[in-house]
Parts: structure tokens; C-alpha cells; sequence
């Protein structure tokens, strides 16, 4: 049954996706909403696996790794599409689906993935879980709004002004949304980085630091791009870049933890 | 038989000054088409006119003579034998195409601009207020209407913009989303960069003009509805501009990296969209690679628009399969409104017939009563139903395909259901028509013959 709607999500996932970059490369007068409609139906399909992994009614799984990554791409796509209807940039699902594709498989390679030991449990392990999975899901929709400003920033120079350029939202429309998100994901970055250290440190060890200071890193990055953008007027290229950047590393973290999870399970 | 004309010149066949003179005001079309139908001659009539075409539409009984009464109408108002040599005329399917790709702007000077749909339905309304137009054209032109509808979502016949000044607002819409609020600066007199600016100024930006000569740049501001600023603040306009509409007749490079990496400290990074359209160019093209400035010139943009003209081409060549799939569809109404009188005609003629020769057979018979004179007559009836009952099914049935006129036109010979037979009971189609749509339609429900394509 839950390998079966783990198949079922994941083939759900990998068709939005491919129908999302057809209407991007190719474009199509009528069936605009049919990839939109499939990775709906993809997020059905996902919710109904999280219940069944669902520790107790009402309750998100988040007990290790796999299911944090689970979550998250759960999350990237109940928020694409929340923007999608702000900001009219549906064709943005052609970057964001591929990225919960991946995090979904990602979630089901860590079947084997250990569970965190029930000793460490506590608030401050939930609040920073639950922080840094909604900053996550923020830096990942600007992390897709940066991708398709690069794109569409490329084909403007030079001169390619087909389809690809006219089905890709504005830049400025696309700039925004990435300014947004990284506001909206850093305070809870930050949050979740106290409350991670505080939680580490209440815990007795300091085993996670390869993670935590990549960290520190995608921290400083998104630091360095908003500080860029409010004082210094930074807009456009550079800050896709340095959105993208971060984005990368905070998948870093996810994929040290996932590391250190499998080799302590192995 | 009653068939479509056409006759009428557009872009393709004379030039403006040979158009204008036939030109009919909107507010005259009626008018016009009022005199035209008490001249006699059609049953109907239809006349659009734009500032590519002229074209007069007409159903009559007698198309061919029709055809030379409006040609030598629109020839007269051309001085002179010009009227043979720019005018053009067509009959039978060919006029419903003809509608069909002038509804769909298949025809037109610019492949694909939408204006022409509209202005074929003004000449509709307009027809239809005369009341010179009937079933036929009626017809028609609700089907070219959906036809032109249909081309437009199933094709990328519309797509793209083709004039450069259009180009450049869907470009500065590509960067910087909505364009209220947002400033123009256009920066020299040049033709070309003025309707760019006025077309930019339309999607709702401010506009502000400099030019070396403040006078020339009041006026320009005054015509565009922008403000004049004195080219001393070239700089700080260029740091407040989001659109640059470059058109001076300046020998050098006006806008230098020089100039700009300053301009674009100022603005502290904001995008900024520089439509280069002056011959020697005003921008440096090394100011393009600079971040977040974008730099069009005009063969640039003259290369999109030939590129959203080959698109639009390609798709024009699809959109002629839909008008072939219309023409087909309307023909074969045409055909079924032929049918209904062919099986009323043969029919009758069947009846006749029977009724005759029941007629013959009684006299010879002795001491009929009028109950075996009814058995008689219900026989001869009851003979001819069954007789005709295949033939009509298979008629109806034939009368939608493809070559069902043919197959008409077959039962109409071998049974001889010829003209005259018609002409007894149909309103005769020779007297002058003042006609209400009502009479032209019911003309229309009986007016077909048999007479072969």
C-alpha cells in the first residue's frame, strides 16, 4: 500500500513535469492547465502518503530525515501553487516540480534512513524542524523564480524572443518573487538555526557540524543578498545568482544530514 | 440559380490612391447599400470598406449579369478605364473563401491583425440595417464570423507582434511586468522613436522628451501628451528612466559607457531598457553588456518582427485547412437548402402522375362506386410512397456528403424537375428587390433550380 502510492506520487510528480516543460518549450493553446491539474493530483496522491506515515491524526511526519524531506517537497507545492495564484507565474512549475520530484525520491532512497534517537526529542528540535522545512519551501520557490529570471534574462540578450520568452513571466514579476521568498525564509532560517544550536547544545554534542556550517554558509549567503538588495539596490542577475546559491546549500545541509543519517544507521 | 458575387479591390490589387476614391464612409454604408439594392439586379448585398479594401458582396438569380452590374457600378467611380485592371470578381464558392479569409485577416496587409474581423461585422450591421441582407448572406457571414474565430484560437495566426514600435512595448511589458506608472524617456526627434513613445506612453508610462532643440522637444512632449526636459539633465533623466527611446540624428555614440556606468550607479541597479532606434546608432553597444541594461537596436527589433511575420505565415498556411473545413461545412447547407424543394418537386410530380392516370382509369370502368373509386385512389398513392420511399431516403441521406450536389442535380434531370416547374409557384426573382430579409429568405428557402454548376 505505501510503496504503491509512493510509485503512484512519484510517476504523478515525473508527468507534471514533463507536461509543465512541454507548455514551456513548446506551448499549447488548450491544454495550459492539464500539467497544473496533474501535480495536483500528484499533491493529492503525496498528502495521502504522509497520513499513512502520519505518527498519530493531525500530525506531520517529521521523525527523521526522509520524512523532513518528504514534508518539504509537499510543502514546495502547496506553496507554488498559493504563488502561483498571487503572482499568475504558473509556468513557474516547469523549475518547481523538478525540485519536488527530487526531494520526494530523495525522501524514499532514506527508508533506511535512522530515526532521530527519541532522547533528543523535544520543543526546541520541533521548532527548529518546522522552521527551516517553511524556509526551505521560501527559498525553493525563489530558487525556481531565480532559475527562470536566468533563463529569461539569457534569452532577452540574446534576442531569442520565441516561446520559451514569451510563456516565462516578467523579469521584474520574477525578481519580486524571489526578493519576497528570501525575505519570508530568512527570519525563519535564522529562527531555526538558534533554535537548532540551542536544542544541539541542551543535547550534549556537536556531532551535526559539517551540516551546521553549511549552514552558517547558506545563512550568510542569503544574509549577504538581502543586505545587497535593500542597501545597495541590488536587483536582477546577481540576485538570482546569489538566491540560487543559498538555496544549493541549504540542500547541502539536508544532504549532510541525510549522509550522516545513513552512515549511522549502516 | 441563385449564387454569391463578389467584386472589389483591396492592398493586393491597387494602390491607396486608387482605394480612397472608392472608399464609403461608415456612417454612409447603409445609405449606399440602399441605392445600391433599388438599382435592382441582386437579391442581396453587402459592402465593406476599410482602408484596404473595397468589396461589394451580392447573392442574385442571375449571378453572371450581377457580377457585370456591380463591376460596372464601381467602375464608374473610377475615372477613367482604371477600373478593369484593379478590380476583381468572383462567383460561387470562390466568394464564400473569399469572406471566410477576409473575416479571418487571411487577407490582409498585415497577416493576422484583428482589426478586419470587426470591420466585417460593421458592414454586416450595416447590411442588415439597410435590410439587403438575406439568408444567404446571412449565412455566410455569421459562418465567416465563426470561421475567423476559430482560426484565431486554433492558430498562431495572431501571435506576435509585427510593427517595431509594438515590439518594443511588448519588450519593456517582458521586463518590467506592468507598465503604469513607469517612465519613458525618448531622446532625440526621430520619427520612428515617436510612435515607439506614443505607443509606450498608451500602455500607461510617463513620458518625458529631450532634444538638443528645447523647442523641438516641447512640441514633440505637446504632440505625445509627455513633458519637455532641457538636455542639460540628460543624466539624471537617464537615472530616473526605466524605457530609452534613443532616435537623434547624432554621428556619434550619445550614450557611452562612459556615461552610463555613472547613469547606472545612480539608479542603483534598477533594469533599464534602451531602444536604440537612430541610424547611426546613439547607444555604444558595449553599454549592453552592462548589468541589468538592455540594449535593442533597430534591426534587432526589425529582425523580430520578420520572425513573428514567418511565424504567423506558417500558421496562416493551417488556418487555410479551417477555411477549406468551413467553405465544406457551408456548402453543404447550401445543398440541404436545395433538397427540401427537389423533394417537394418530385413529389408532386409522382402525385401527378398517379392522379392522372387514376383519373384515365376511371372512366373506363363500369359501375364504380365512390368507395371503389377511393380504394383506387389510395392504391395510386400508396403507390407512389412506396416507390419514392428508397429514392428519398437515399436523397437525404446523399444530399450531406460531399458531392451531394451532384446527386441533386441527378434527380432534378432524370425526373425533369426543371426551372419552369419551379417558376409556377416561387416568387419571381426579376422584380426590383426593396426586399424586407423576411422575402429575401423565403426566396432563398425555394430559389435554387437545377440548373448544373
Amino acid at each position: 500500500m505505501k510503496a504503491g502510492l509512493f510509485i503512484a506520487t512519484a510517476l504523478l510528480y515525473a508527468i507534471a513535469c514533463i507536461l509543465y516543460l512541454f507548455v514551456l518549450t513548446r506551448g499549447s493553446g488548450k491544454a495550459q492547465r492539464v500539467p497544473g491539474t496533474v501535480f495536483v493530483a500528484a499533491l493529492g496522491a503525496h498528502l495521502a502518503f504522509l497520513l499513512l506515515e502520519s505518527p498519530a491524526p493531525g500530525e506531520l511526519p517529521l521523525a527523521d530525515i526522509s520524512q523532513i524531506l518528504s514534508v518539504s517537497s509537499f510543502g514546495i507545492g502547496i506553496a507554488f501553487l498559493l504563488a502561483s495564484y498571487r503572482f499568475d507565474v504558473t509556468i513557474l512549475g516547469a523549475f518547481v516540480a523538478p525540485l519536488s520530484l527530487m526531494l520526494f525520491l530523495a525522501s524514499g532512497l532514506g527508508s533506511s534512513y535512522a530515526p532521530v534517537p527519541p532522547r533528543v526529542e523535544s520543543v526546541m528540535l520541533t521548532l527548529h524542524i518546522g522552521a527551516n522545512v517553511i524556509g526551505l519551501v521560501a527559498f525553493a520557490l525563489a530558487f525556481a523564480a531565480g532559475v527562470a529570471y536566468m533563463v529569461q534574462e539569457r534569452l532577452l540578450r540574446r534576442r531569442q524572443l520565441g516561446g520559451v520568452f514569451q510563456r516565462l513571466p516578467p523579469l521584474d514579476v520574477l525578481d519580486t518573487m524571489g526578493l519576497r521568498a528570501v525575505l519570508v525564509g530568512f527570519p525563519l532560517l535564522t529562527f531555526g538555526m538558534i533554535t537548532g544550536t540551542f536544542w544541539l547544545l541542551r543535547a550534549g554534542g556537536s556531532e551535526f557540524y559539517v551540516s551546521q556550517a553549511l549552514g552558517l554558509v547558506a545563512w550568510a549567503i542569503f544574509a549577504s543578498v538581502i543586505v545587497l538588495r535593500v542597501a545597495a539596490g541590488w536587483q536582477g542577475r546577481k540576485a538570482a545568482l546569489g538566491t540560487m546559491m543559498g538555496f544549493l546549500f541549504t540542500l547541502l545541509v539536508l544532504a549532510g544530514y541525510a549522509y550522516r543519517a545513513a552512515g549511522g544507521s549502516a | 440559380m441563385r449564387d454569391f458575387v463578389v467584386v472589389g479591390l483591396s492592398h493586393r490589387t491597387a494602390p491607396v490612391e486608387v482605394r480612397e476614391r472608392l472608399a464609403v464612409a461608415p456612417d454612409r454604408l447603409e445609405e449606399e447599400l440602399r441605392e445600391i439594392a433599388a438599382h435592382g439586379r441582386f437579391d442581396e448585398a453587402l459592402l465593406i470598406s476599410t482602408c484596404n479594401r473595397v468589396e461589394l458582396y451580392a447573392t442574385s438569380a442571375n449571378p453572371i449579369e450581377a457580377a457585370q452590374t456591380a463591376k460596372e457600378a464601381l467602375a464608374g467611380r473610377l475615372a477613367g478605364s482604371a477600373g478593369d485592371d484593379v478590380l476583381y470578381l468572383a462567383r460561387g464558392a470562390d466568394v464564400i473563401r473569399h469572406v471566410f479569409r477576409v473575416a479571418s485577416s487571411l487577407d490582409s496587409l498585415v497577416v493576422g491583425e484583428p482589426q478586419i474581423l470587426g470591420q466585417v461585422k460593421e458592414a454586416f450591421d450595416a447590411a442588415k440595417g439597410a435590410g439587403t441582407v438575406g439568408t444567404l448572406l446571412g449565412r455566410c457571414f455569421t459562418q465567416a464570423f465563426a470561421t475567423a474565430k476559430r482560426v484565431r484560437n486554433e492558430t498562431g495566426i495572431a501571435e506576435g507582434t509585427v510593427s517595431v514600435s509594438s515590439i518594443a512595448c511588448e519588450l519593456a511589458k517582458k521586463i518590467f511586468g506592468n507598465l503604469e506608472g513607469r517612465r519613458t524617456l525618448l531622446l532625440g526627434a526621430g520619427e520612428m522613436g515617436e510612435s515607439a513613445a506614443r505607443s509606450l506612453r498608451q500602455t500607461g508610462t510617463q513620458l518625458h522628451v529631450v532634444n538638443r532643440s528645447e523647442e523641438r522637444a516641447q512640441k514633440l512632449a505637446n504632440a505625445c501628451g509627455g513633458r519637455a526636459v532641457p538636455y542639460e539633465r540628460l543624466t539624471t533623466e537617464l537615472a530616473d528612466a526605466d524605457v530609452v527611446i534613443a532616435s537623434t540624428a547624432s554621428p556619434n555614440f550619445i550614450l557611452t559607457p562612459k556615461l552610463m556606468k555613472g547613469v547606472v550607479r545612480t539608479r542603483r541597479h534598477r533594469p533599464l531598457f534602451i531602444i536604440d532606434i537612430a541610424v547611426p546608432r546613439d547607444v555604444d553597444p558595449r553599454v549592453g553588456n552592462m548589468d541589468n541594461v538592455f540594449v535593442y537596436d533597430v534591426d534587432d527589433l526589425q529582425q523580430v518582427a520578420e520572425e513573428n511575420l514567418s511565424v504567423r505565415a506558417r500558421e496562416a498556411a493551417q488556418a487555410e485547412n479551417i477555411i477549406e473545413e468551413e467553405l465544406e461545412s457551408f456548402l453543404s447547407w447550401r445543398r440541404s437548402l436545395e433538397l427540401a424543394p427537389t423533394i417537394v418537386a418530385l413529389r408532386r410530380r409522382f402525385a401527378q402522375v398517379a392522379e392522372e392516370e387514376v383519373q384515365r382509369a376511371l372512366p373506363r370502368l363500369e359501375g364504380v362506386s365512390p368507395s371503389d373509386r377511393a380504394v383506387l385512389e389510395a392504391m395510386g398513392r400508396s403507390l407512389v410512397n412506396k416507390l419514392l420511399h428508397q429514392p428519398m431516403t437515399q436523397l437525404k441521406a446523399g444530399a450531406s456528403e460531399p458531392d451531394g450536389a451532384q446527386l441533386i442535380d441527378a434527380v432534378r434531370r432524370l425526373f425533369a424537375l426543371s426551372a419552369e416547374e419551379h417558376s409556377a409557384d416561387e416568387p419571381s426573382t426579376d422584380s426590383p428587390k426593396e426586399g424586407t430579409v423576411t422575402q429575401l429568405s423565403t426566396a432563398a428557402a425555394t430559389g435554387s433550380t437545377g440548373e448544373s454548376k
